[in-house]
């Protein structure tokens, strides 16, 4: 290949753009032919100063919330969302339980009560579409960096593969109409899914364990985040997931 | 719409509203009119949903993005694409290394915004988003070959700018 040739071709080279033989050609060239050696580092120091230097201009919270009103509207759903058809049912429980003084302790169990129901619908949607996963990786050093810009936390993802639960990937889901983590692990043919978003913001801690419609849901909160996992794996095993789950929080950094 | 569609829509199309976002912005050169197209790009998707095949969801809704962007551009570009200016070679220096960041941000991030949008878009769909050549021929409706050529002349024009900017410094 002459060096005209090389040159024509170089971006679709760094660019990874080549056929075999044509790239096998340009980097024999590349190897004896200073000249155009130079010119692709010149290339590459550029895409790199590029990558680097120049701004990526991320939606911030207010046009999220902008664009997903106006998506909404659009669609003439508004939305329903389960507070409308719990609200009588609280407020029924709230007054039975103001006459013995626990009416707080009812108001946050209704409050997770939609939660739960918010979550198992995730998982449940999960799993029956081909939307199981936006990143698949098991690898959890990809799988975490790519949240990065889409959501304004960075959730802690864990290797559990030595201990047979290993990554699937990760998605980013509405829960509680905020966008939050999910996290996908396996179990033989189970899946599990992880939510969690940051603690505070009203949420309140607590602890919960539960079966609906088949599926066992486990919900706790840390310092730093809330978690609500869901799967159809049996109690004792997603209980010790649970547990590798905790224990990998307690000890992160 | 059924709330299962709306479901569809929010979960294939919101995780590239930084992308949508990105786009518009470098596009339009301005924070406001960005933010109205990326939500107007949002809205067309919506009603062309039906028509979204389940392929590349970012490139889909980059293409319509685009497409919002140059319906609303006022008056063009300021600077018009001018062959005979930039056929030339790469030189073979490394301004970039030259440069301390700063100087390498703003000269770059200056030299990006006076590109014409055709180029200005295949560098931010290339380095920012690191589309492949056949992914921004679909949003950009050229084919490969120019979107090509496009790329190598954005590069060499943002190659000059640096080396203009070290070359000035010194």
């Amino acid at each position: 290949m002459t060096c005209r040739e090389v040159e024509l071709r170089l971006d679709a080279y760094v660019d990874g753009e080549l056929a075999e033989p044509e790239a096998r050609e340009v980097a024999a060239h590349l190897a004896q032919c200073r000249v155009c050696a130079a010119r692709h580092d010149s290339l590459m120091a550029l895409r790199a100063a590029i990558t680097a230097q120049v701004s990526y201009h991320r939606a911030d919270a207010a046009l999220r919330r902008r664009v997903r009103a106006a998506v909404q509207a659009a669609a003439g759903t508004g939305r329903r969302r389960w507070p409308v058809l719990w609200r009588p049912l609280a407020a029924a429980a709230m007054i039975a339980f103001v006459a013995i003084g626990a009416w707080q302790a009812s108001a946050a169990r209704a409050a997770r009560d939609e939660l739960a129901g918010d979550v198992l619908a995730s998982h449940v949607r999960s799993l029956l579409g081909e939307h199981l996963t936006d990143v698949a990786s098991t690898d959890q050093h990809t799988v975490k960096p790519w949240f990065n810009g889409r959501l304004d936390f960075s959730p802690p993802v864990y290797d559990f593969a030595g201990v047979g639960f290993p990554l699937v990937g990760g998605r980013l889901d509405y829960v509680d109409g905020r966008p939050v983590a999910a996290l996908v692990y396996g179990r033989r043919r189970h899946v599990i899914n992880v939510f969690l978003w940051p603690a505070g913001h009203g949420s309140a801690a607590g602890a919960a364990a539960e079966t609906r419609q088949g599926y066992h849901l486990r919900h706790w909160t840390t310092p730093a985040f809330v978690y609500w996992v869901v799967s159809d794996l049996g109690t004792a095993e997603l209980d010790q997931f649970a547990e590798l789950l905790r224990r990998a929080d307690a000890v992160a950094p | 719409m059924e709330p299962n569609e709306l479901v569809r829509f929010e979960a294939a199309m919101l995780p590239h509203l930084d992308a949508a976002h990105n786009l518009a912005r470098y596009l339009l050169r301005d924070a406001s009119a960005a933010a109205d197209a990326v939500q107007d790009a949002y809205l067309r998707a919506l009603r062309h949903f039906g028509g979204w095949r389940g392929a590349d969801a970012r490139a889909w809704l980059l293409a319509i993005v685009r497409n919002v962007c140059r319906s609303t551009r006022p008056g063009g570009d300021a600077v018009e694409f001018d062959e005979a200016v930039h056929s030339g070679d790469i030189a073979d220096e490394n301004p970039a290394a030259e440069l301390d960041r700063r100087e390498a941000r703003e000269t770059l991030e200056q030299a990006l915004e006076r590109l014409p949008a055709e180029f200005r878009e295949v560098i931010v769909l290339r380095e920012l988003e690191g589309l492949s050549y056949k992914e921004i021929a679909d949003v950009t409706g050229v084919p490969v070959g120019t979107v090509m050529s496009r790329l190598s002349r954005a590069r060499e024009r943002l190659h000059r700018a640096l080396v203009a900017a070290a070359g000035g410094r010194s």
